[in-house]
């Protein structure tokens, strides 16, 4: 056992105690990565880098609802089958269904605050999506144009955005 | 659209009756570092089954336990796993078995069920359901942050971080389409932070107007900080046992019925369909509703407490919840969210859940007429004003129902001792809401995860 110290060192940070009365209190940090897997998702992230939007749909003839889902899914929750993808025409307009002004977000925001959250249809999708207004003030009904966020990529949700769009 | 199949369709039965002897609770604060988490689960457990006039001593009454059933939000927020083993091994409850729960905001009402179905199938004839959080590890922002990894990691947290950002698109399109004003809202928020006056274990009481909740901070446009729930740490605790066992322990015994719905994680994909109808409704009643362009639930309402209601009343046969119901606890994490659940379990036909806040029906007393509210709602002080550590939270709301049923609202409200268990002074305007005492009583209480992912309704009534 001669690879075996003599002595076991102490290799940590000293911990500061930030309450001492009526209990200790002591600081404890945490900073952790994850790897984090978009899995049969990856179209649609990748959908995001080139410009697209990317939706599924089920292809099963069989299948009463082949609606189209944005959020995508891999697979179809009616009848399992595995969806295909569709890209959503392009330009991308929606029309703006309700909306929030974020003021207070909790920590790690990447955005600036406060800013408009607006939910949208997309013409043709089964569903209520989710996303920020780049600019302008939102109304329930306004027409919204997709764009593809190049700077500082984070390969999120976030590479996307909305902008008004008139005409 | 979804569609339920015949065997989807089939109504919760217990194999056998189950009952709710006794609860427990703590306060509840923002920053409790005067105790550990199981040293604040023991004081609850304490309270369950030293001050219910139990008919056996306490640790006669532990004894019967056969099995335990936890409940916690989030490891994170304290990160430690497995934490139900700590609390479990610290009630010095091994070797028996237990088992975590987990489903949200409803993790409290999911233990009740867990706890109930164990009685149920004769598993146990005595089981606990003890749930808990310690929220205060972080701060305020973090917190934050770490609730809205309940929302879609991938379509949702980023673009919010905070949850009030996934309830207030809804609060704008609820307003737009059902005629409900900012007043309105607010009112609920002044009622529930009123309510928690009363009670010794509220973290935030208060004494606002319609116009201070209105011009308090805003959090997500329209919501603001006033409308929202708390971000507690505290621990509460249920007795749940069969029939025999009931009766040999207490001489005021509820039964309990609970039943949940779930619906998707992200509001996004809500897929139209048709209402569900809760037994006293007819189609009939949401033609004018069904206009082209309007999708159920849309965002205005939660499938999920619909679905939850329309088993467990069907369960408990409720045919009127209005009418039968004696008061109820709901899931009031916003003041909107409360507001949508009235029409999800039938407190009021969808498109008309104001009018419970506006006809006074919500109230103790009935501000427009002075006589008790029809169905009072949230006397404990609810989410808002009293408490939402989120584990403990659906346990709690359902034994302020007990205790209401049982007539105890003043033992566990007004003791000045308990006041001063928790460092506090009992108010010298202090008012019971206790709520009239009649033959036959039932309530309904409702826990609630995300945006509407998981719900669970249960219905007590008293049974001697």
């Amino acid at each position: 056992m001669s690879d075996t110290p003599k002595e076991v060192q102490f290799i940590g940070e000293e911990t500061e105690i930030m309450e001492n009365d009526p209990s200790m209190v002591i600081k404890w940090p945490r900073s952790l990565v994850h790897r984090h897997t978009y899995g049969k998702l990856t179209p649609f992230f990748k959908g995001l880098q080139e410009s697209k939007l990317m939706a599924t749909r089920c292809p099963n003839p069989k299948c009463k609802a082949k609606e189209l889902w944005l959020p995508p899914r891999a697979h179809c929750p009616d009848c399992h089958a595995d969806m295909k993808w569709e890209e959503i025409p392009q330009p991308v307009i929606a029309t703006i269904y309700t909306f929030t002004k974020v003021v207070y977000a909790g920590i790690g925001l990447e955005l600036t605050t406060p800013y408009w959250q607006i939910d949208v249809e997309i013409p043709g999708a089964c569903t209520i999506f989710k996303g920020y207004l780049k600019y302008g003030e939102p109304k329930v009904g306004m027409k919204v144009k997709a764009e593809f966020r190049k700077d500082k990529p984070t390969n999120t949700i976030l590479n996307m955005c909305w902008v008004p769009h008139k005409g | 659209m979804i569609i339920m199949k015949e065997g989807n369709k089939r109504i919760p039965k217990w194999s056998r009756r189950v009952f709710v002897v006794a609860g427990g609770t703590t306060a509840y604060r923002k920053w409790f570092p005067e105790y550990k988490i199981e040293e604040l689960a023991m004081l609850a457990f304490r309270q369950m089954l030293e001050n219910n006039d139990l008919k056996m001593d306490p640790l006669e009454v532990k004894g019967l336990i056969n099995f335990c059933v936890y409940g916690e939000f989030a490891d994170h927020f304290q990160d430690q796993l497995l934490c139900e083993s700590k609390v479990h091994d610290y009630l010095g409850l091994d070797p028996l078995y237990n088992i975590g729960v987990k489903t949200g905001g409803a993790t409290g009402g999911s233990t009740v069920l867990a706890a109930a179905s164990a009685v149920a199938s004769g598993y146990a004839d005595v089981v606990l359901a003890l749930g808990w959080e310690r929220m205060d590890e972080v701060d305020t922002r973090t917190g934050n942050m770490y609730i809205s990894t309940a929302a879609c990691k991938d379509f949702e947290t980023r673009l919010g971080r905070i949850y009030s950002s996934y309830y207030a698109p809804m609060a704008k399109k609820f307003m737009d389409a059902y005629n409900l004003s900012e007043e309105t809202r607010a009112k609920v928020a002044v009622k529930n932070h009123l309510y928690a006056c009363s009670s010794p274990y509220a973290q935030q009481p208060g004494k606002y107007t319609v116009k201070e909740v209105l011009d308090s901070r805003m959090s997500a446009w329209p919501l603001r900080f006033l409308e929202c729930c708390a971000m507690s740490t505290g621990a509460a605790s249920m007795l749940l046992c069969d029939e025999k066992t009931a009766y040999k322990l207490t001489d005021n015994p509820c039964e309990v019925f609970i039943a949940g719905g779930s619906h998707t994680l992200r509001v996004a994909d809500r897929r139209p369909q048709e209402i569900p109808l809760l037994p006293h409704e007819t189609k009939d009643m949401y033609k004018d509703l069904m206009k082209p362009g309007f999708r159920y639930p849309g965002f205005e309402s939660f499938l999920a407490s619909r679905m939850a209601a329309w088993f467990a009343y069907r369960m408990a046969g409720i045919t009127n919840p209005l009418e039968e119901l004696d008061l109820v606890e709901l899931h009031d994490a916003f003041t909107i969210s409360d507001i949508q659940t009235y029409g999800d379990i039938g407190l009021r036909p969808y498109g008309q859940e104001p009018d419970y806040i506006e006809s006074g029906d919500a109230y103790y007393i009935n501000p427009n007429t002075n006589k008790p509210g029809k169905c009072p709602a949230n006397l404990s002080g609810g989410l808002i004003g009293t408490m939402h550590a989120v584990g403990a939270t659906g346990i709690f709301q359902g034994i302020e129902c007990m205790w209401q049923l049982q007539g105890k609202y003043d033992k566990f409200h007004g003791d000045p001792k308990i006041w001063k268990q928790w460092g506090k002074e009992k108010p010298k305007d202090w008012q019971s809401l206790q709520i009239p005492q009649k033959k036959k009583m039932q309530a309904a209480w409702v826990s609630h995860a995300g945006v509407g992912s998981h719900v669970t309704l249960g219905v007590m009534k008293k049974a001697w």
